[in-house]
């Protein structure tokens, strides 16, 4: 089952996602990246009905590319996350609505802070220190609460976030396989490897 | 999205509709509109009008408002009472009142009470119901005393007594003991009071206190709670914390009175070159 | 399961002397899943003008920037600050002119207006989800909770509360309240708007 992750910690944020692509019950692919940059300093991971999140990050990816050129500059993590939101809820007033949830990580280089963004399909948007999707933010959101500290440094993060993977790959019923990391920070968005 | 405008088109506006479907197919069941229990009176009497109403509102079980004002404005000879949804029959007689009041101006006379019955049963009748409005309408014009009650669908009666809401059939019940034609002030003020006071206490959509309006050529008294038969008794003690009971985790004030210190410099004698 | 319920939170307000106080819970929840114990329901209209939005999280936000914009454009083309009961028959009329598909909001709002004399006079609002005004001269309440606020704020709500009084009945009264409801808590937000300062206070609340 789609599952994603993410965590602030001093000064960055990771974010993690499944790699799978299921099609009903059958694994389609076992590499797909659903974590997309859409801005130098913001990372989108996203999941929900297959066509439309392939479209709708592509979209937002391309709108923000847009503004960055015509303006010069990029939107801070916060003004992206209500732009954001405000095309979800857009999209659930028409005919045909997305179903795309997303967890939006960036850093902010004008008053260097990390910001998370919990989203879902309604349009409901709120700011969390650490946040998770599908059936594997039962498990995640507990550890969390537990071991999130906002003071970690990178690698005491992706140590918490290693505790949030092996405990859906041992309490799921359906695991999925493989996770992509990514980090934003100041220096901009990188993958990581666990 | 509506346009970036703060003018939209007027009526209503429908664009969440299709969002709120889809919730709905999402096994989300909507909400119901919040509809009001009442119990309004209205009869006339040798020289005009008196309308009477609870002041219970209510949200399903819950009485959301325990003193609220059912007898609505339409002009000043012509008074309202509403029951149904609340923000029904709220909305309605605000849009009749002015378009009342828009009628008077460009005709230059006091407008009449079946003016304004035949504005609402339109209204009504072209929202097919929808618009969830019982009201019950009188005044006096130059025709004389008028009462109606107008239905939500947009039917009308014109009787001498009439009660509308949940608490009608009680209502009712008293006005066909009681009613006479030709009745005293005093009189149908007392029948107006029994028949709504019958509805507060058997009827559990209607409670609290006694409104009513009394029209006439001359005259519009409206008397707001006439009756309090519920006031609530003096609370045998007080409730009231010693400070520092509530523990907080944070605090920030916020002054809304700037307060600047001016320190003045030494005083240079002025360029005179 | 109704929409109403599906993100949880609730909000209240009060009436106290020459002061009134609104508070709402922090939680926002997906279902019974709770996402964020910081989630502001309540927010300022003018620095004299509080309102809640409890009810659907994306409306929640929706209506906030349809506010904040409307409010703006009244204060452009006045040339003054926006009146409580301006206000309120502006989220009144914002709301019925969805009558037929609505914002799934209940507004509570809670401010000082001007009286002729320089002075100023409690306020308190609140309307259904049709934008039906509900004008109490003691407390409103609205969101999850709000069938037990009615009960607590009912017993422990009195006339003419001075400001630090008011703050304690008003958190006791939802603090309580939101204890007896699954939709609503993590934390609770007060703020007690006085003619010359507004104090916001974060509760220490159960975290369950």
């Amino acid at each position: 089952m789609e599952t994603s992750f993410a965590i602030t910690g001093k000064d960055y944020v990771i974010v993690a996602s499944d790699t799978t692509a299921a099609r009903s019950i059958v694994k389609m692919k076992e590499d797909e990246d659903k974590i997309k940059a859409v801005s130098p300093h913001l990372l989108m991971a996203y999941s929900g009905e297959p066509g439309d999140t392939i479209q709708f990050s592509e979209y937002i990816e391309r709108n923000l590319r847009l503004f960055h050129i015509r303006n010069n500059y990029s939107l801070t993590p916060s003004a992206a996350a209500s732009w954001i939101r405000r095309s979800l809820a857009q999209s659930l007033r028409s005919r045909k609505p997305y179903s795309v949830n997303l967890m939006l990580g960036g850093y902010d280089t004008t008053s260097d802070t990390p910001h998370l963004f919990w989203i879902d399909y309604l349009g409901t948007l709120a700011e969390v220190p650490f946040g998770a999707h599908g059936y594997g933010s039962y498990f995640a959101l507990s550890l969390l609460d537990r071991y999130h500290n906002p003071e970690a440094s990178l690698e005491e993060g992706l140590e918490i976030l290693k505790r949030c993977i092996d405990e859906v790959a041992k309490r799921l019923v359906v695991t999925p396989g493989k996770y992509k990391v990514k980090v934003v920070d100041k220096d901009g968005s990188r993958e990581i490897e666990l | 999205m509506a346009a970036a405008s703060v003018y939209s088109s007027p009526g209503f506006d429908f664009s969440n509709q299709i969002r709120n479907n889809f919730l709905a197919g999402k096994g989300l069941p909507l909400p119901k509109a919040t509809s009001t229990g009442t119990t309004i009176v209205g009869c006339i009497f040798e020289d005009g009008v008196i309308l009477g109403a609870d002041t219970r509102a209510t949200e399903g079980p819950i009485v959301a408002d325990k003193n609220c004002e059912k007898i609505h404005y339409l002009t000043e000879s012509i008074r309202c009472c509403g029951a149904g949804t609340a923000a029904d029959t709220e909305f309605v007689t605000n849009l009749i009142s002015s378009n009342m009041e828009m009628h008077a101006l460009t005709h230059g006379r006091k407008p009449r009470v079946v003016t304004a019955m035949t504005m609402l049963k339109q209204y009504l009748f072209q929202h097919q119901g929808q618009v969830g409005a019982a009201l019950v309408l009188g005044g006096v014009d130059a025709t004389g005393p008028n009462l109606f009650t107008i239905a939500p669908h947009g039917s009308t009666d014109k009787l001498p007594y009439v009660t509308m809401g949940s608490g009608s059939l009680a209502a009712m019940a008293v006005f066909e003991s009681t009613w006479q034609p030709n009745m005293s002030r005093a009189d149908a003020l007392q029948l107006v009071k029994d028949a709504i006071s019958a509805g507060i206490f058997n009827d559990l959509g209607s409670g609290s206190n006694v409104d009513a309006c009394i029209i006439t050529a001359t005259h519009t008294e409206m008397l707001r709670n006439v009756e309090m038969p519920n006031e609530r008794v003096q609370k045998e003690r007080t409730y009231v914390f010693p400070k520092g009971t509530t523990a907080w985790k944070k605090e920030d004030i916020k002054k809304l009175v700037l307060t600047e210190e001016i320190t003045p410099l030494a005083v240079e004698a002025m360029d005179t070159t | 399961m109704s929409i109403m319920e599906y993100n949880g939170g609730s909000v209240i307000a009060m009436v106290g002397k020459d002061c009134v106080a609104i508070a709402s819970d922090l939680r926002l929840g997906n279902q019974a899943l709770g996402i964020s114990s910081n989630f502001q329901k309540i927010f300022p209209v003018t620095d004299r003008i509080y309102l809640g939005l409890p009810g659907l999280a994306t409306d929640v936000t929706t209506l906030r920037e349809r506010f904040r914009f409307r409010v703006n454009m009244y204060t452009i083309k006045e040339g003054r600050e926006i009146e409580p009961e301006t206000f309120a028959h502006l989220v009144s009329s914002t709301l019925y002119e969805r009558r037929f598909g609505p914002y799934f909001i209940e507004p509570v709002m809670a401010g000082l207006a001007k009286s002729a004399t320089g002075g100023f006079k409690p306020f308190i609002a609140a309307t259904d989800l049709i934008g039906c005004l509900n004008f109490a001269k003691d407390f409103v309440v609205a969101g999850t909770a709000s069938s037990k606020l009615y009960g607590v704020a009912e017993g422990l709500w009195e006339p003419d509360l001075e400001p630090e009084q008011l703050f304690e009945t008003i958190s006791q009264t939802m603090l309580n309240a939101v204890d007896r409801d699954a939709y609503s808590g993590w934390g609770v937000i007060v703020h007690v708007i006085e003619k010359d300062k507004v104090t916001t206070r974060t509760l220490k609340g159960r975290m369950d």
